[in-house]
């Protein structure tokens, strides 16, 4: 495990390219009730054939941001009938692997989850999928620019176990990809032995800290 | 000897408790995990467990000289390698 500190304080902001402000606006502020809190008219600092463009951001809570970069006169770029604004896709490219790039935004309870399910079903881009998945539940749909986005409740908080089972899962994961034949089946063949190794000691370091806090 | 570890976390107790009901199979535990133990097979009837499926098809977390033959909807098959 990393002894590095840690001392990010989450997302400042993530940004995509935009074809479709109008739409962005309407999806993100209007639709979602996500503020606009920063933009930037950057009249002739972009690239030489579209020097123009707006750089703006909506409030996503806890102070982090979702950003946009609209460039006037910009047309979007062959590649596929797949994808989004940002990457297109050829047609046999599944989608499993198109969805695994999205950006998922936290609520803290069902009610938050439902009131932001509401507000997306009655507009253009209803809910297409609600999944409790092990410990969260998600709401997901496409927004105008086709990015995934997925709103997310913990269904409990995780626990001190969970943290031990992720290292011991990414550990094994790291010693499996980097051996000849990575496969499931190594995978937990290879967790088993960490967890001979290093589960019993850190039921003990836990225990023992619990004693030390009482 | 057929070895599965399972997580012990709330939505995974079913999971040890439903493969314990095989008089042939022991469930103790090492560390945090549920060490899941047979001579021969282990079987678990994921309708019995009550697990959704995201829980269900993330509930192994190791398996020692031992190799999964079924991990469906209907049940999870773990045999001596």
């Amino acid at each position: 495990m990393s002894e590095l500190q840690h001392t990010v304080k989450g997302v400042d902001h993530v940004a995509y390219p935009t074809f479709d402000p109008a739409g962005t606006v309407k999806f993100y502020r209007d639709v979602l009730g996500f503020p606009v809190v920063h933009s930037i008219c950057a009249a002739g600092w972009g690239p030489e054939k579209h020097p123009d463009f707006i750089h703006f951001f909506f409030d996503i809570g806890n102070d982090d941001r979702l950003a946009f970069f609209y460039y006037f006169g910009l047309e979007p770029f062959d590649g596929g009938p797949q994808g989004d604004s940002y990457s297109r896709f050829a047609e046999d490219v599944p989608i499993f692997f198109i969805r695994s790039r999205h950006l998922a935004i936290h609520v803290d309870s069902e009610d938050d989850l439902m009131e932001y399910r509401r507000r997306l079903d009655g507009s253009a881009w209803p809910v297409e999928m609600q999944i409790q998945h092990e410990t969260i539940e998600s709401i997901y749909t496409h927004d105008p620019n086709g990015y995934m986005i997925e709103i997310t409740r913990a269904l409990r908080p995780v626990t001190p176990q969970e943290d031990l089972d992720a290292n011991l899962t990414i550990d094994a994961l790291v010693d499996v990809v980097t051996g000849p034949d990575p496969s499931m089946d190594a995978l937990l063949t290879r967790k088993a032995e960490l967890i001979t190794e290093r589960a019993a000691a850190w039921q003990q370091q836990q225990e023992s800290k619990e004693v030390a806090t009482r | 000897m057929t070895t599965l570890f399972v997580l012990d976390v709330p939505e995974n107790t079913a999971v040890a408790e439903v493969a314990g009901r095989d008089p042939a199979v022991t469930v103790d535990h090492v560390g945090p995990y549920f060490r899941i133990v047979s001579d021969s097979h282990i079987v678990i009837d994921r309708r019995a467990t009550g697990c959704r499926h995201a829980v269900w098809y993330s509930s192994v977390a190791g398996l020692a000289q031992s190799r999964i033959t079924q991990w469906d909807k209907d049940a999870m098959r773990i045999e001596p390698r």
